[in-house]
């Protein structure tokens, strides 16, 4: 019990502290809990690092469940995941309870008004360590090419789509 | 006639539940490859929002901690059915994960390492890449493109990739450039 508790606050500090989403979280998890706790070993951090990233869901959420799950079993597993996903809810329940108010003020759409070119720099990044990181040859960007018209044309569904370039995938990326 | 009001409510949460847990469970690729799906079943097929509410609740998820997904199934179950929608939205987009996880630690965890995965995981990121791009186009056209604009976004790409400034500051500084030089605007508007 006293063990569910300390991982459970544990997860939480890492779900508090994480501004950006799965990737920013990681190297945090390994200087917290590789590095100071020693719940886990290096080697079993990198390999589930590169579980978490290739199943669906938030790569923040596999990991804390995959920790947990290593460190306490099922309930180790559930504690981790909700530590994590607690401090996002307790903030964006308290911004979604204002929001109706506040939506209405000339600071915060002011405010909106200025992340919104932001988001579009936020979003080419994305695109540019995905590449940067992953597409070694021609091939995924010939594939990426036809996925965007594909996807702009026949406005066909999301998850179909990354199905289909996985299975696509598994014939011709080297 | 008042406990038919709390089924159709009990109904509604679960539908929701629902959503999100397809969203968590169809989500691959992580964070930002969640949006397009996210926009697919919340704003085009069901309803729930409209875009430009999508996308505001999209970047108020970056300036707050927590994983993108997670932050934005809180949010829209929020506005749905209040704290309630929030924790059973909440709960089905991380039910998935839990599942698999779970699944993947009890018997398949050498499956996961073999080379058609990786194939495939790289097949889904060319997917991946499509689906931002339009996300990024789809973002640019709904805004009001003006000098303000221009200047903030091509500031933004030289904190990302020249300064490499973490996101969270970019994000501020261009809230905070707005908040200086937009103000005075909406607030004439809401005179007129």
């Amino acid at each position: 019990m006293k063990e569910l508790i300390k991982i459970y606050f544990e997860f939480f500090k890492i779900g508090a502290v994480t501004f950006g989403g799965g990737q920013a979280m990681l190297p945090i998890i390994q200087r917290e809990l590789v590095t100071n706790l020693h719940w886990i070993t290096m080697k079993n951090f990198l390999y589930f690092v590169s579980i978490a990233q290739v199943t669906p869901g938030p790569i923040a959420v596999n990991m804390a469940t995959f920790i947990g799950y290593n460190m306490k079993g099922f309930w180790g597993a559930v504690i981790a995941t909700f530590g994590v996903a607690s401090p996002s809810f307790a903030i964006i329940v308290l911004i979604a309870s204002v929001m109706h108010n506040l939506s209405k003020t000339a600071v915060y759409k002011a405010f909106i008004s200025g992340v919104k070119p932001v988001i579009i720099a936020l979003l080419i990044s994305a695109i540019y360590l995905i590449v940067h990181g992953s597409f070694h040859s021609a091939v995924p960007f010939i594939l990426a090419a036809i996925a965007f018209v594909v996807f702009v044309k026949f406005k066909i569904n999301a998850f179909l789509l990354l199905i289909g370039m996985g299975t696509i995938g598994i014939f011709l990326i080297r | 006639m008042k406990s038919s009001k709390i089924l159709k409510k009990l109904i509604n949460l679960f539908k929701l539940t629902g959503i999100f847990f397809y969203i968590g469970l169809f989500t691959l690729g992580g964070g930002y490859a969640m949006v397009p799906l996210m926009k697919q079943e919340i704003v085009e097929k069901r309803k729930l929002l409209d875009a430009d509410t999508f996308y505001e609740i999209f970047a108020i998820s970056q300036v707050t901690p927590g994983p993108i997904a997670v932050n934005m199934a809180t949010f829209i179950g929020y506005k749905e059915s209040g704290i309630l929608g929030s924790v059973f939205t909440t709960t089905g987009v991380v039910l998935p994960s839990l599942i698999i996880i779970i699944l993947i630690s009890l018997y398949f965890a050498d499956a996961v390492k073999s080379v058609f995965v990786h194939r495939f995981f790289m097949g889904v990121l060319t997917g991946v890449v499509a689906e931002i791009a339009y996300l990024t186009l789809d973002v640019w056209k709904r805004s009001n493109v003006d000098t303000f604009y221009v200047i903030v976004f091509v500031l933004s790409l030289i904190e990302i990739f020249v300064i490499k400034l973490n996101p969270i500051y970019v994000i501020l500084i261009g809230g905070a450039l707005g908040v200086i030089f937009k103000t005075k605007e909406y607030m004439n508007e809401r005179t007129h």
